[in-house]
């Protein structure tokens, strides 16, 4: 509402401004042409100093100052820090709502369970007969540790047996061998080699009286007398055998 | 609607312009007529406006030097100056902005203390300078100021520039403004 005045005012005093300027001008019209020179310079002057003032404005805008450096490292490092703030905030949402998850799933499966408790029998009778199968396992695992021990000791046994067997039999060997040795001593000993020599001797000295007697005797006598030798022959074989039956062990 | 923005504009040549900003409009007629009067070498252009921002769909010069005029007899102008202070780009308070506290003769009638402009003054790094538009004298005095100041402002016056005219801040007076 008070703007459109204004810019009226504005204007109004512009003109004046502008009559003022022109009285001015024609005032420096008035003037020699020395004035106009100095005038000349003095706007040489005017214009260099505003060229001055403008480069230097263009300096302070193109130059950052280190403040304003600073209060850019700051913001960056801000926007830093709230971006990290924003991320553990996301990562903390999520672990939230997996927790609430979790915490639904968990009731909801409680629920479950309290409702169907047919199917709850239905398990307990599957894991009680799993766990009836579980014990005869046992139990017949038991059985069949208690077999293979007594087995052991059936094994045990027999090696016991064996290994007595073996040393009776070692024993009856060197009784044989002893009996064997025994013999041999008495074959070699001289008691058979008398024997003998006695009986060549009998059987030359029966010969001798047979030619003897063959002819010297007729032959009824000579069978009579044979007769008699061969008994007596028998008898005193007899009588060797009964000696050597006595000599032996 | 614009923020208003210094040396956004090439200048004329050998014109040096000022923004006026007041709702006092009286007063600123006077003080724009007794700028005018003043003897200067250079093209003067006086724009008056009672605050800002000014429409954007009128073409103006650039503008070299903008005066807040606050009448301490009137809290509405302080507070005007205050809202039309937003519309200001920051470069513009590298001294081309300067507060002009008038009525400060009349203290019995003032309803603003020194000490609330001081402050706005010193928040704004603006110079500020006490005057009472009413008196005659006063007025040329000030408006030989304002003139001078602004045609440093407008690069009129070679060696010395607008930044320099922040000096004016420095007052022996009163010490105890830092400490605020």
């Amino acid at each position: 509402m008070e703007k459109p005045p204004e810019e009226e005012a504005a204007s109004t005093r512009e003109d004046i401004g502008g009559e003022g300027g022109q009285l001015q001008a024609a005032g420096a019209a008035e003037a020699s042409e020395e004035d106009h020179t100095t005038l000349l310079l003095r706007l040489r002057e005017q214009t260099k100093q505003q060229l001055l003032e403008y480069k230097s404005m263009v300096d302070a805008n193109e130059e950052e100052t280190p403040e304003e450096i600073l209060q850019e490292e700051q913001i960056e490092a801000k926007i830093e820090g709230l971006e990290n703030e924003i991320q553990d905030a996301k990562t903390a949402f999520e672990v939230k709502t997996l927790m609430l998850h979790r915490l639904k799933l968990s009731a909801l499966l409680e629920n479950n369970l309290e409702n169907i408790d047919t199917k709850m029998s239905l398990f307990i009778d599957n894991m009680k007969h799993i766990l009836k199968l579980n014990k005869s396992i046992t139990a017949s695992q038991q059985e069949s540790w208690d077999l293979e021990e007594k087995l052991l000791a059936v094994r045990k046994k027999r090696l016991q047996l064996k290994q007595a067997s073996a040393s009776k039999l070692l024993e009856m060997q060197t009784e044989r061998n002893k009996q064997k040795n025994i013999l041999e001593s008495m074959e070699n000993s001289g008691m058979l080699k008398d024997v003998r020599q006695s009986l060549q001797k009998e059987i030359q000295i029966t010969t001798v009286v047979q030619h003897v007697f063959q002819h010297t005797i007729p032959r009824a006598a000579w069978r009579l007398l044979l007769f008699c030798i061969f008994i007596h022959i028998l008898t005193s074989f007899w009588g060797v055998k009964s000696t050597g039956q006595r000599f032996l062990p | 609607m614009s923020v208003l923005r210094p040396l956004d504009q090439l200048p004329g040549l050998n014109t040096a312009t000022v923004l006026l900003v007041s709702t006092e409009d009286a007063l600123l007629q006077q003080l724009a007529d007794s700028m005018l009067r003043e003897d200067c070498p250079s093209q003067l252009m006086i724009h008056l406006a009672r605050s800002l921002p000014l429409p954007s769909n009128v073409t103006r010069p650039r503008i070299d030097l903008v005066v807040f005029v606050v009448n301490l007899h009137n809290k509405y102008s302080l507070q005007n100056v205050q809202e039309s202070l937003c519309h200001v780009d920051a470069n513009f308070f590298l001294g081309k902005v300067c507060f002009l506290a008038t009525g400060a003769s009349q203290e019995n009638q003032c309803s603003i203390h020194h000490n609330t402009i001081l402050k706005l003054a010193h928040a704004y790094r603006s110079p500020l300078l006490f005057c009472d538009l009413t008196t005659k004298d006063f007025q040329f005095s000030v408006a030989q100021r304002l003139v001078r100041m602004l045609q440093v402002c407008a690069g009129h016056i070679p060696g010395v520039s607008s930044l320099n005219l922040l000096s004016l801040m420095k007052t022996s007076e009163i010490p105890s403004l830092e400490d605020l």
